[in-house]
């Protein structure tokens, strides 16, 4: 795994317009970032993320079994009661998942080791699956890289394939797709889900989440007044469960994607149950809820705990802990917090130059699908991080 | 390469988001043409009234109705430029025209023509309206497209297509929505903290 400066493309910001990539500037501070990029051997693509990836993935399907399962974990999890039955049945019933993005700590040696899943609202998807494919193959086109050069990104070509395959699961030719106002990220996430739901020959249907309507029949509606019947939305779970129409998601009957026995996995109670359920897992790093402390924290590499909110979001609401468990110093302020804590090992993200770095590793439904580089100044908190592309050489 | 690791080929010209400049807004179509479906119906695309009544002798009440529901949705969901230049440089020029709705006032682009299916069927009956581009900037010159940006294969010499029927599961009813804004208030709430964040999405 080696950091390699890289001369940008001349003309990516007018291709980019193009291709409506709007978002590779954020906040005036450069988001995609191609003056280097990554490179990684096969061995290590295959050994060291993807197979571990797929692990990974079982482990925590497992863990959702078994908090479906078990009162006292659904309420860890503090997952509304009200919601437990729609929680367990959509997990007995199966319903379908697209994708999600395991946050791993990876230097190119040693175990991957999971810092998060984003199971339910991943973003950095199209800059993953179209936009830096497109940067190797035009990179390999003008013999900037070698024409054997890859990338570990099967993206696009899983997430259209998914895509038959629910549309087949529900029966349908339609489908809604939604997120928040007012951000153009989570806006360029769902128009290239659209993308890949039209290639995979749907109908592909938007409705910010703000304007989702409730009709006199109790389903919920578009702003055409159409219903919504099957829809993904780029927004969590934990809010959605929380909020007035809550009440109405049963008679709604929508078949939502991500489906609702995400919840347990977006959730960070997720990272103490897997280390109850797999202890000493080489991809896992020691968890623990903070209401359920051992009595003797485990010795850990680098002696601190970090500490996050179970419904934390842009690394919002983050202390760092000494040994024993102890505040050391709070890393980020936040509006997080009311429902509780889980404190897990910290492990340093690998140093490239200035820059730390984290992997994101991709799943459509349970299969690995790549990766994806975010690179920030900061060791802990990804605020200002840029997206970097990658090859395998 | 046979173990490639990343995905095979990508239609490029599928990713380029439709409209050149952004529109304000734009319509959803009501049809959809699938590639897999084997039980799809004809529907013809008429260019103007007479086209229609030329085609089904006897039907001119048909082919009326069926010119006025285009216009309807065309006022309903064509797509809504900011400014004249704007929908210009997407459909060319003189193809424009201005229009209000709701106090606002935006350039749309003039109906091309109309498809139309099961024109004698009074129960499946379909219409909608369909524009086309003179414009050498865009990827709709000489093409058919939906109000929604959908772009029909062919170029505008091509009137025959076939469309997907409701042969899927079928929808639930609704009268009327009764009220609107149940989800999103997390948002509302948890945006007001801070702004050191760049991220303003709920996306992880």
């Amino acid at each position: 795994m080696l950091r390699v400066t890289s001369i940008p493309r001349p003309d990516w910001k007018k291709q980019a317009a193009k291709y409506g990539f709007h978002f590779h500037t954020l906040y005036g501070e450069p988001y995609w970032d191609e003056s280097a990029y990554y490179q990684f051997t096969l061995k290590q693509i295959e050994q060291d993320l993807e197979d571990p990836t797929a692990e990974l993935h079982q482990m925590c399907l497992e863990v959702v079994d078994w908090v479906v399962r078990d009162e006292r974990l659904l309420k860890q999890c503090q997952i509304p009661e009200a919601h437990w039955e729609a929680v367990a049945s959509s997990w007995h019933q199966r319903q379908p998942s697209l994708y999600s993005r395991l946050d791993l700590v990876y230097s190119g040696q040693g175990p991957a080791k999971l810092l998060e899943n984003n199971a339910d609202t991943p973003t950095s998807l199209y800059e993953s699956g179209f936009w830096q494919w497109l940067w190797l193959e035009q990179q390999v086109d003008t013999g900037h890289l070698p024409r054997q050069a890859d990338q570990f990104n099967s993206l696009q070509e899983k997430l259209i394939a998914r895509m038959q395959e629910i549309a087949r699961h529900y029966g349908i030719n339609q489908m809604h797709f939604a997120c928040c106002k007012g951000t153009e990220e989570d806006r360029g996430t769902v128009q290239y889900l659209q993308d890949c739901a039209i290639a995979a020959g749907l109908q592909a249907d938007f409705v910010f989440i703000e304007d989702i309507g409730l009709a006199d029949t109790g389903v919920f509606t578009d702003l055409s007044d159409h219903p919504i019947t099957e829809c993904f939305k780029l927004y969590p779970w934990e809010f959605m469960l929380r909020e007035d129409y809550a009440d109405a998601l049963k008679g709604a009957a929508v078949n939502w994607i991500e489906p609702l026995w995400k919840t347990v996995l977006s959730n960070k109670a997720l990272l103490p149950l897997l280390w109850q359920r797999f202890p000493n897992h080489p991809n896992l790093l020691p968890a623990f809820f903070e209401n359920e402390l051992p009595a003797a924290l485990p010795e850990t590499g680098s002696g601190q705990w970090i500490k996050k909110p179970l419904f934390s979001r842009e690394g919002a609401n983050i202390s760092m802990l000494n040994s024993k468990g102890e505040l050391q110093s709070q890393l980020s302020d936040g509006p997080y917090g009311e429902e509780g804590f889980i404190i897990q090992a910290y492990e340093p993200l690998p140093r490239f130059d200035e820059n730390y770095t984290l992997i994101g590793s991709w799943l459509v439904d349970n299969q690995p699908a790549g990766i994806s580089i975010r690179e920030d100044t900061s060791p802990i908190t990804q605020d200002l991080s840029r997206y970097l592309p990658h090859i395998i050489a | 390469m046979t173990n490639q690791k990343r995905t095979r080929s990508i239609n490029l010209a599928q990713m380029r988001k439709g409209f050149a400049l952004k529109p304000l807004s734009v319509g959803i179509a009501g049809i959809l043409l699938s590639a897999c479906a084997d039980d799809r119906q004809e529907a013809k695309i008429y260019t103007s009234l007479e086209d229609c009544t030329r085609d089904n002798p006897g039907a001119t009440a048909q082919c009326e109705a069926a010119y006025k529901t285009a216009l309807d949705e065309a006022a309903r969901t064509s797509p809504r430029f900011n400014s004249e230049y704007d929908c210009e440089y997407e459909f060319g020029a003189n193809q424009c025209r201005q229009a209000e709705s709701g106090g606002s006032s935006f350039f749309v682009p003039f109906m091309a023509g109309y498809m139309v299916s099961s024109l004698l069927s009074p129960n499946r009956y379909y219409s909608q309206p369909i524009y086309t581009s003179y414009s050498p900037y865009s990827p709709f010159r000489s093409r058919w497209i939906s109000a929604d940006g959908y772009v029909f294969d062919g170029d505008i010499r091509k009137r025959d297509y076939r469309v997907s029927p409701d042969v899927y599961k079928p929808k639930p009813t609704v009268n009327r929505t009764i009220n609107r804004g149940g989800f999103g208030s997390s948002v509302r709430a948890k945006s007001s903290w801070g702004s050191s964040s760049r991220s303003g999405g709920w996306g992880g």
